[in-house]
C-alpha cells in the first residue's frame, strides 16, 4: 500500500480541511489516482461527500494498493489542518503514507524558507536601527528549513467502507444558486443568536429554538426565517438564479424535465417573493447551518436543491475547476418535521 | 532592616512585565533576591525540572538602584517570594506606550517596607503616570530563602546560539498539546527540532494522538553551532516555547549549553542589563538507537570554529570520544529529498500584485488571513456579547453636585438585598418589570 503526492494547492487543501473539520473531527478519505474523496458522517447533523479532481489539490500522485489501487483512510481533520497550516508559506509540500512503529501515518514534508521578519537581529547594541543585517542574510545560507508533520491515521479495510453509501434523495422541487455565503452566514448567525437570547429563560430544547426555516422558489427567491414565541424574522433574497436542467443529465431527457417537480414549481409563486405559493421549505438547525456555511471560505459556487419538507442538498463547486474534471462538495442537510 | 529602592523607566517596567509572564509559565510564585549590585527573579517549577533566573543589573537596567541588605555586608541579600499573578496585576502590559495611551506610565518606583517600627511589611510599587496620577500598590510577600540551580558551563561541551525570531518561527510549526522536544544534531549539517508526545494509547485513540513535528534546520542558520553530531537531547516543549517567546520580546539570540541527556541544559539570553538563564532537566535519547562504533565525523563546520571563541578547540577534541547513534529511520527515508526542494513558489506569494511598489508585510497579511478565517468559523453562541462597563470609578459622581441618598440609607439598602447583580445584568434577572 503506497501513497505519495505533491500538494499542488496548499491554500485550497487547508481551507477544505478547515471547512470539513467544522462538521466533524474525522474524515473518511478515499485515495485513488483519479480522484480524492472526503466524507464526513457525523453522529448527527450534516453529512459531506466531497469528490475532488486530483489536480485541484495534488500533483504527481502515486497510489498503489491490493484493493484496486484504492486506499481508504480515517484521518483526524484537526491534525491534518494544523499540519497543512504550517505549509502555507512553503516552497513545496509533499504528503505520503508511511508507517512508524507499525502505526500508519500521513507524513507531510514541507520545504520552507524563513520569512524576512525573522532575520537575526543586528548586533545587540544597534542603537541607530538603520544598520540592516544584510550581511547576515546573504552570509548565512538560504535559510531553507524542512518541516515534517506526522498525522496519525487509520487504514480502513474495503469491507469497512463497503457499507457506507451516499444518501439518495428524490428529485428536488427547487434548485437555486445561493447568494454569497458570507452574507448568508452572517444573517443566519444573527438569527440564531437572537433566537437563543430570546428564549434563554424560556422552555424548550436548544435545538427547537434555533430552528431556521429556509425556503426557495423557482423564480429566484430565497427566504430565511426564524420564529420563536417572542419574535418572527425573515429575510428574502430575490433575483437569484435558478439554473436550467441539462436534458442529458436528467432521466428521460426532455420528457423527464417536463415531469420534473421543479417544472411544476415554476408555475407557482412570483419573482418578488411575496406570494405564499411555490416555496419549497426545509427546517434546519441554525447552529448546524453555521457549520455548513464554513465552506464559504473556499469561495465556490453553491447550488441548493430543496426537497420540500424533506432535505436540502448543497452542491459546492470549487472555483478553479475547468469543466471536465469537476470537484464538488455535496452537503446533505435533512429537514426537521414541523 | 533592609533598604531597597529602585526606579524603572517605562521600557524597563514593560520588560519586567514580559519576564513575569514568562516566569509565570513555570511557577505560581516568583522569588526575589536583591543584592547590592543586582536584582534577581527566580522561579522553580513544581516538578523541580526547570529553574529560571532573570538577573537585572543595578546600573544598567534601573534608572536608580539602591539596595542595602540588613546583614551580610557586601555579600548580603534580601530575599522574598511573591505571587507571580499579584506582580503581574501591577506590572501590566502596555506600561510603555510611546503614544501615551491608557496604561502608559512615566516611571515606576519600587521600595520595600520592612522596618521594626512598622506593623506591615510590604513591597510597594508606585506607578507615576501622566497628568500627575500616581498609582500605589502594596504587595505582601513571604520571607523565603532563595536557592539557585548550579550549572557548570565548562562541562557543557555542546553549544549553539540562534536568533530568537527564527526559532520562534520553528515553534509555530509545532502542534498543540505536544509534550516533548528533541533537539538532535544530525551528521548531515542539519539540526532537528522535533516536538512529539510519548505514545499514549492504541486502537481508535490513535487518531487523537497529537502531531509529531520535526523541523530540520541547516546548522549554518545558527549563529554558532558546536554540538557533538548524533546528540539527542529532550526537554519539555512547553518550557522551550515559553523561553523562545520571551527571548523574542528582547530580540536577542538564544544560546544553549548542554553536555548529554539526563544532565542539565541551560538556555541563556539577554541584553541591556537583563540576563535570563533557564536550567532545565533533560531526558535521554528517546529513540534508543544503538550506538555505532564509528567516530563522529568532524563536519561541524570550519565556520563554527572561525566564529566561536577559543575554547572551541577543546570542544572538538572531546567530541570524538562520543560515538553518535544511528540515524532514525524517519530521517533516512527523507534524506534523498533533503537537497531537492521543489521550485514552485508558494501560492500566496503568487497572488500578490506584481505591479505593487510595496513589499507586503507578512505579519499584516497573516493577520488579515486570520480575521478572514475566523469569519468563516462556525459562530460560538456560548460567547456572550456584552456592553463594556467602566468599573474603574474614575468618573466619580461626587465631583459634580449630584443628588445622593445619605450614607446610612444606602448602606441599609445594600444589606437588604442579598442578591448581587453584575454590572451587565441579564434581562431575565430583573423581576417585576415584565
Amino acid at each position: 500500500m503506497r501513497f505519495k503526492a505533491s500538494i499542488q494547492n496548499i491554500t485550497t487543501f487547508t481551507k477544505l480541511t478547515a471547512s470539513l473539520n467544522s462538521l466533524g473531527p474525522l474524515a473518511w478519505v478515499k485515495l485513488s489516482e483519479e480522484q480524492v474523496c472526503f466524507t464526513i458522517i457525523p453522529e448527527q447533523g450534516t453529512q459531506v461527500w466531497a469528490v475532488l479532481s486530483i489536480d485541484s489539490i495534488f500533483r504527481d500522485i502515486f497510489v498503489q494498493s491490493a484493493a484496486n489501487n484504492v486506499i481508504n483512510l480515517e484521518v483526524p481533520l484537526t491534525s491534518l489542518n494544523r499540519a497543512l497550516k504550517s505549509a502555507l508559506n512553503a516552497t513545496s509540500a509533499q504528503i505520503r503514507l508511511t508507517k512508524k512503529d507499525n502505526m500508519p501515518m500521513l507524513a507531510l514534508t514541507i520545504v520552507t524558507t524563513a520569512s524576512s521578519n525573522a532575520l537575526p537581529p543586528a548586533t545587540a547594541n544597534n542603537d541607530d536601527g538603520f544598520d540592516a543585517p544584510f550581511d547576515d542574510e546573504f552570509g548565512r545560507g538560504n535559510r531553507e528549513t524542512i518541516v515534517t508533520q506526522e498525522i496519525p491515521v487509520r487504514v480502513l479495510a474495503p469491507d469497512t467502507v463497503a457499507g457506507l453509501h451516499e444518501p439518495q434523495c428524490r428529485d428536488p422541487d427547487v434548485h437555486i444558486v445561493l447568494p454569497p455565503l458570507m452574507q448568508l452566514k452572517s444573517i443566519s448567525d444573527r438569527f440564531t443568536k437572537l433566537a437563543l437570547a430570546d428564549t434563554k429563560s424560556g422552555s424548550g430544547t436548544i435545538a427547537s429554538r434555533t430552528r431556521l426555516e429556509l425556503a426557495a422558489n423557482m423564480h429566484g427567491c430565497l427566504k430565511m426565517s426564524i420564529r420563536t414565541d417572542a419574535l418572527s424574522i425573515s429575510s428574502v433574497w430575490t433575483d437569484l438564479n435558478n439554473p436550467e436542467l441539462d436534458p442529458s443529465q436528467v432521466v428521460g431527457g426532455e420528457n423527464g424535465i417536463a415531469a420534473h417537480p421543479s417544472t411544476r414549481m415554476k408555475q407557482l409563486g412570483s419573482a418578488d417573493g411575496r406570494s405564499d405559493e411555490g416555496w419549497a421549505l426545509v427546517r434546519i438547525d441554525g447552529r448546524d447551518w453555521g457549520k455548513v456555511m464554513s465552506v464559504g471560505r473556499l469561495g465556490g459556487r453553491v447550488i441548493a436543491c430543496f426537497c420540500h419538507e424533506h432535505a436540502l442538498v448543497l452542491y459546492v463547486y470549487l472555483p478553479q475547476d475547468d469543466g471536465d474534471n469537476e470537484s464538488v462538495l455535496t452537503y446533505y442537510v435533512s429537514s426537521y418535521s414541523a | 532592616m533592609v533598604v531597597l529602592n529602585f526606579t524603572l523607566t517605562p521600557q524597563a517596567a514593560s520588560k519586567l512585565h514580559d519576564l513575569l509572564v514568562c516566569l509565570g509559565k513555570f511557577s505560581d510564585t516568583v522569588a526575589v533576591e536583591a543584592r547590592r549590585e543586582k536584582f534577581t527573579f527566580t522561579a522553580l517549577n513544581s516538578s523541580k525540572s526547570a529553574y529560571a533566573a532573570v538577573t537585572l543589573d543595578g546600573k544598567l537596567f534601573f534608572t536608580k538602584y539602591e539596595c542595602i541588605p540588613s546583614s551580610g555586608g557586601p555579600d548580603g541579600r534580601f530575599t522574598c517570594s511573591m505571587y507571580t499573578k499579584a506582580l503581574l496585576s501591577v506590572f501590566k502590559g502596555r506600561l510603555y506606550d510611546p503614544l501615551g495611551r491608557d496604561g502608559a506610565i512615566d516611571r515606576c518606583e519600587v521600595s520595600v517596607q520592612e522596618r521594626e517600627n512598622e506593623t506591615q511589611c510590604r513591597f510597594i510599587v508606585k506607578m507615576v503616570c501622566n497628568q500627575g496620577v500616581i498609582k500605589t500598590y502594596k504587595l505582601t510577600y513571604e520571607a523565603v530563602d532563595v536557592m539557585h540551580a548550579l550549572f557548570d558551563r565548562s562541562v557543557a561541551k555542546n553549544y549553539w546560539s540562534m536568533s530568537s525570531g527564527v526559532i520562534k518561527e520553528y515553534i509555530e510549526y509545532f502542534g498543540t498539546k505536544t509534550e516533548m522536544l528533541d533537539i538532535f544534531a544530525g551528521e548531515d549539517g542539519r539540526c532537528v527540532f522535533k516536538s512529539y508526545t510519548e505514545k499514549i494509547s492504541n486502537g481508535k485513540e490513535i487518531l487523537k494522538h497529537p502531531l509529531v513535528t520535526a523541523v530540520a534546520v541547516s546548522t549554518s542558520d545558527f549563529e554558532q553551532f558546536t554540538v557533538q553530531a548524533g546528540t539527542h537531547i529532550v526537554i519539555s516543549v512547553k518550557d522551550f516555547k515559553a523561553i523562545v517567546v520571551h527571548a523574542d520580546t528582547l530580540k536577542t539570540s538564544l544560546k544553549a549549553y548542554y553536555s548529554q541527556p539526563t544532565r542539565p541544559l541551560q538556555f541563556s539570553y539577554g541584553c541591556d542589563g537583563l540576563l535570563c538563564e533557564f536550567t532545565l532537566m533533560t531526558s535521554g535519547d528517546y529513540t534508543g538507537a544503538p550506538l555505532t562504533s564509528t567516530p563522529a565525523p568532524q563536519t561541524l563546520g570550519s565556520r563554527g570554529a572561525s566564529r566561536a571563541p577559543l575554547t572551541v578547540t577543546d570542544r572538538t577534541s572531546i567530541r570524538s570520544d562520543m560515538p553518535p547513534p544511528t540515524e532514525p529511520a524517519s530521517r533516512r527515508d527523507r534524506s534523498g529529498r533533503l537537497r531537492n526542494p521543489g521550485s514552485r513558489q508558494s501560492s500566496s506569494a503568487a497572488q500578490e500584485d506584481p505591479e505593487s511598489l510595496f513589499i507586503p508585510d507578512a505579519q499584516d497579511a497573516r493577520r488579515r488571513e486570520d480575521d478572514e478565517e475566523s469569519a468563516w468559523a462556525p459562530l460560538d453562541y456560548e460567547k456572550e456579547e456584552t456592553l463594556g462597563w467602566d468599573a474603574s470609578a474614575d468618573h466619580d459622581a461626587s465631583v459634580f453636585p449630584t443628588f445622593r441618598d445619605s450614607g446610612s440609607m444606602s448602606t441599609t439598602n445594600m444589606s437588604d438585598s442579598n442578591e448581587v447583580f453584575e454590572p451587565t445584568q441579564r434581562v431575565s434577572q430583573i423581576k417585576g418589570l415584565w
